[in-house]
């Protein structure tokens, strides 16, 4: 029997998704305590033991995500001392060259780790909210599909390669459509529901049709296979190439409904408004970072010779595609938001504004020289956008929670009664406008400066002025829609049912957000160090490709390994650390990096292309 | 081998059945009727896959059977969706007593 | 011989999806849809994919069909008439939009000039070949063709196992997700006691149109 290629399973790669695994299983276990306790406990106190038991499994998860982060990186700071307690082949392990894992499907670096960790307190953060009022019977399943939906973007900002980039997508997404129709006491959520998943479905076949299209074009699912494969061939921009144009556009159709741009954005208010609030708080936070990243990593990395930098905007390429929707998307949603009286709503329409300023962002990293610094502008804003919007949410949840409702006027007169947290939310909403000593202004500044980028107009005639332009400018429309919220509750008097005090469990996400709203602003340069050092990797991580390739056809089967991942021999090892100092070596740092360390493996994608095709030569016997 | 199948009338069969499930799409209002427009653009979407795979030059980057995986992965996620999507529907029929798209409007859009 | 067969299968195949979605009768749609999957997994044959086909069979005909059968007759009694998808004349503009979509596609398929190989998509008239003489190792195409079971079951194990355990995750989440929403109510406030009403009335705040 022929071999099939030298495609082995490596166990010790299990290490690195240690918090995913333990979340899906953690799913399942408050699954069924919530089965178990519904016929013993009273529906209130069954709510807080199952959400403690939740919140546990989201403490434990951060332990092990951070141990995932640290051993790597201990080891690699202590080689003696680690010696001691790791054993030998793990420890070649942590210090193989090769980031990717699973055959280069996953990636396991520095991005992965800091993102399943942000993920992680988010997802802790919208467990306790969840269990602050009760607005379903199904505690376990809802708890359950948010973890398993975060299993999802964890796996989604991780993947290296479109089929696991699609499963990624669509556990997380079904697991939100599930998510949120479970407020069943609501017409409204099942309805939400209901549109989020036919507009989701629907947006999913294009992708995936799209994807059919890419495969059949490159003959293979991994991205920086493909990437290398559009640089070789040469084509710049998508003039003459009708079949690539089509698969940009349908791809453009899955993700612009994962990030709700314009003209696909029709899913978004309904489902924020009918959702109840830890769901719609996880759709607009946790989903849309990890569809914003698989976006950069699928445009700006694989599809990235297909941006067409060198010319104007008309000619074909999808940074003119993706302009025009970052420009319609931004005025829309803001312009839109204006209207609304529901503070989901409008949160919802806000959301989609903040949506077309991401984008302006993925353009900068399409067209930047510096790829990591613009990706990481990008992640920053994420970040940032993220907080913000979860500390609104919880207000979101205080209301639905007091007043059965969220209409901006049901605000009235907060200021006077909490007068911290709504200081608090005035906070978090100047930083959504992108008020300067808070870290939204930030993440705008960053952003519109990527594009603006002398560097990056150098390289490409195309002008972003106007984008940045129409920006700053929908920047002062929003303006008009958050004052308001401020406005009810500074200016108005309480009416109606007065809320009551938050508890912690609301308290601390709007406590937790404006500090990290507050932080990234006052040292915007600590977090945006980590986030260029997150993105490096991300946009450049080198696939080996050695491990990808069958043996040549011809030849006896390679014999069996007792390692079965490939690993340097030390001679080879030395080679390309000197093929490393000596400049011409291949990106990545080419010598003995060890997982999880960012900065070695800032490779400029420039030289990405021929990157492969040496370290091939470099390593075949 | 002079007889064989075309790449392009595969591809030309996944266009049409692709375009056709977009028709559906629009068209119906009945859930049920787009859930099954929407299988109808994933096969559509599969049969590209496969034929990609038999067709395209041996390139191993993603193993031997990329395409087919990818398609496996397809057919688990529409059986999926499926259970999700006839699960949310009877929710919306048990509060409308209907199933037409254009009757759930509790909000305004 | 085989491009005849073809036809006749994406002829039928065609068909069937069309009546799919024209017909005004659900269950009559559901039918066609289950024919046409059925289509479908003779094309797989066609490409020498026979596992896939009957994975094909077997979830699509024989799970997703079914499963759609009982969506309809849960939803709109056993004639399933689709009384709310409108007259003829309403249904032009999608028709055109599909049209317009498959002369892109079609365009497209055409158009490809073949990224960096000799061939273009409209000019391969012949499928890779994998008989290359008997002496040789093989090539890993070949091994998949005549052992599709066995390499797919490598595949998912080794370089795709995150993909595949999270399809496992998705399968999961969709069941118990599904159940969740699906079930009634009713049951749930008599087991829990908590007296929850069923329908809370919805606050009833105007909601401009933007």
């Amino acid at each position: 029997m022929p071999t099939v290629g030298p495609s082995t399973l490596d166990f010790r790669d299990f290490f690195f998704v240690a918090p995913e695994m333990l979340l899906a299983v953690w799913g399942l276990v408050v699954l069924l305590l919530d089965l178990w306790l519904a016929r013993r406990l009273d529906p209130a106190a069954r709510r807080l033991w199952v959400g403690r038991v939740a919140l546990a499994g989201t403490g434990l998860a951060f332990a092990v995500a951070l141990a995932v982060g640290l051993v790597p990186l201990m080891a690699r700071a202590y080689p003696e001392d680690a010696g001691s307690w790791l054993s030998k082949s793990t420890l070649d392990y942590l210090f193989d060259t090769d980031p990717s894992l699973f055959s280069g499907t996953l990636a396991g670096d520095l991005q992965v780790g800091a993102f399943d960790l942000l993920y992680i307190v988010l997802l802790g953060l919208i467990v306790g909210l969840s269990r602050a009022w009760s607005f379903t019977e199904e505690w376990g399943e809802f708890l359950a599909l948010l973890f398993w939906a975060t299993v999802g973007m964890m796996l989604l900002s991780a993947a290296e390669e479109l089929i696991t980039l699609f499963v990624a997508l669509e556990t997380m997404t079904i697991c939100l459509y599930l998510a949120t129709a479970l407020e069943k006491t609501r017409r409204r959520s099942a309805e939400a529901g209901l549109k989020y998943f036919i507009y989701g479905s629907v947006s999913s076949a294009l992708f995936l049709f799209g994807l059919s299209y890419v495969y059949g074009l490159t003959g293979t699912t991994h991205l920086s296979a493909i990437r290398r494969l559009l640089v070789e061939a040469q084509q710049s921009g998508l003039t003459a190439n009708a079949a690539g144009a089509t698969a940009v556009l349908l791809i453009l159709a899955g993700f612009g409904f994962k990030i709700a741009a314009v003209p696909f954005h029709q899913w978004a208010p309904d489902a924020y408004e009918g959702a109840p609030a830890p769901a719609a708080a996880w759709i607009a936070t946790g989903s849309k970072i990890a569809s914003l990243i698989a976006f950069m990593k699928v445009f700006a990395n694989a599809l990235e010779p297909w941006a067409s930098p060198d010319s104007n905007v008309l000619r074909p390429g999808w940074i003119g595609i993706v302009a025009v929707v970052a420009a319609v998307t931004m005025t829309y949603g803001n312009l839109a938001a204006l209207r609304q009286r529901n503070f989901k709503r409008m949160l919802a329409y806000s959301s989609i504004a903040h949506g077309g300023y991401l984008l302006v962002g993925v353009i900068a990293v399409g067209l930047a020289a510096d790829v990591s610094r613009a990706a990481g502008a990008v992640l920053f804003y994420l970040v940032v956008y993220a907080f913000a919007n979860l500390g609104a949410f919880a207000a979101a949840a205080w209301l639905a929670r007091d007043k059965e409702s969220d209409q901006i006027d049901d605000l009235n007169g907060l200021g006077r009664k909490q007068p911290l947290l709504a200081i608090c939310i005035t906070l978090l909403m100047l930083s959504l406008i992108g008020i300067p000593p808070l870290g939204g202004f930030f993440g705008k500044l960053y952003v519109f400066m990527e594009a603006l980028d002398e560097r990056t107009a150098s390289r490409g005639s195309i002008s972003l002025v106007w984008l940045v332009g129409l920006a700053l400018l929908n920047s002062v429309v929003s303006a008009f829609y958050y004052v308001r919220v401020l406005r009810a509750m500074f200016l108005r008097e309480p009416a109606g049912k007065p809320m009551a005090a938050a508890d912690r469990l609301i308290a601390l996400p709007i406590l937790l957000s404006t500090a990290v709203v507050v932080g990234a602003g006052l040292t915007p340069d600590l977090l945006m160090g980590v986030m260029q050092a997150a993105a490096a990797p991300m946009l450049t991580t080198p696939i080996v490709v050695h491990k990808l390739t069958a043996p040549t056809p011809v030849g006896p089967p390679a014999p069996k390994k007792p390692t079965p991942a490939f690993q340097y021999s030390a001679d080879q090892m030395k080679k390309m650390g000197q093929m490393a100092t000596g400049g011409a070596g291949p990106p990545g740092g080419g010598g003995p990096a060890p997982k999880a360390k960012a900065g070695t493996k800032s490779a400029t994608p420039k030289s990405k292309a021929q990157a492969p095709a040496s370290k091939k030569a470099e390593n075949r016997p | 081998m002079g007889s064989d199948i075309p790449l392009s009338w595969f591809l030309l069969f996944a266009a049409a059945t692709f375009a056709i499930g977009i028709i559906g799409v629009i068209t119906r209002k009945n859930p049920i009727a787009v859930l099954m427009a929407i299988e109808i653009m994933l096969s559509a979407a599969n049969v590209n896959l496969v034929a990609f795979w038999r067709y395209g030059p041996e390139r191993l980057d993603s193993g031997p059977i990329a395409g087919i995986v990818l398609a496996i992965m397809v057919i688990t996620v529409a059986a999926a969706e499926v259970a999700v999507g006839i699960g949310l529907v009877i929710l919306c029929y048990r509060r409308w007593q209907a199933a037409d798209v254009d009757r759930y409007d509790s909000m305004a859009g | 011989m085989a491009r005849i067969l073809f036809l006749v299968i994406a002829g039928v195949g065609l068909t069937s999806a069309l009546s799919t979605v024209l017909s005004r009768n659900l269950v009559r749609a559901a039918v066609s849809l289950a024919g046409f999957f059925f289509t479908v997994a003779c094309l797989f044959i066609l490409l020498e994919a026979e596992f896939l086909a009957a994975l094909q069979v077997l979830i699509y005909v024989g799970a997703v069909s079914i499963l759609l059968m009982f969506g309809i007759m849960l939803t709109r009694g056993v004639q399933g008439t689709d009384l709310v998808s409108g007259p003829s004349a309403a249904r032009l503009p999608g028709i055109v939009v599909g049209l317009v979509v498959f002369a892109v596609l079609g365009y497209a398929i055409f158009e490809e000039k073949g990224l960096r190989t000799q061939y273009s998509w409209g000019a391969l008239d012949e499928r890779t070949a994998i008989a290359r003489g008997s002496k040789e190792p093989g090539s890993p195409l070949r091994s998949a063709v005549n052992n599709m079971g066995k390499v797919v079951g490598v595949e998912l194990m080794t370089r795709y196992v995150i993909a595949f355990e999270l399809a496992g995750l998705l399968l999961t989440a969709a069941l118990v997700g599904a159940v969740a929403v699906a079930h009634r109510e009713e049951d749930e406030t008599r087991s829990t006691g908590s007296g929850v009403p069923p329908e809370k009335p919805e606050p009833t705040a105007d909601k401009p149109n933007p």
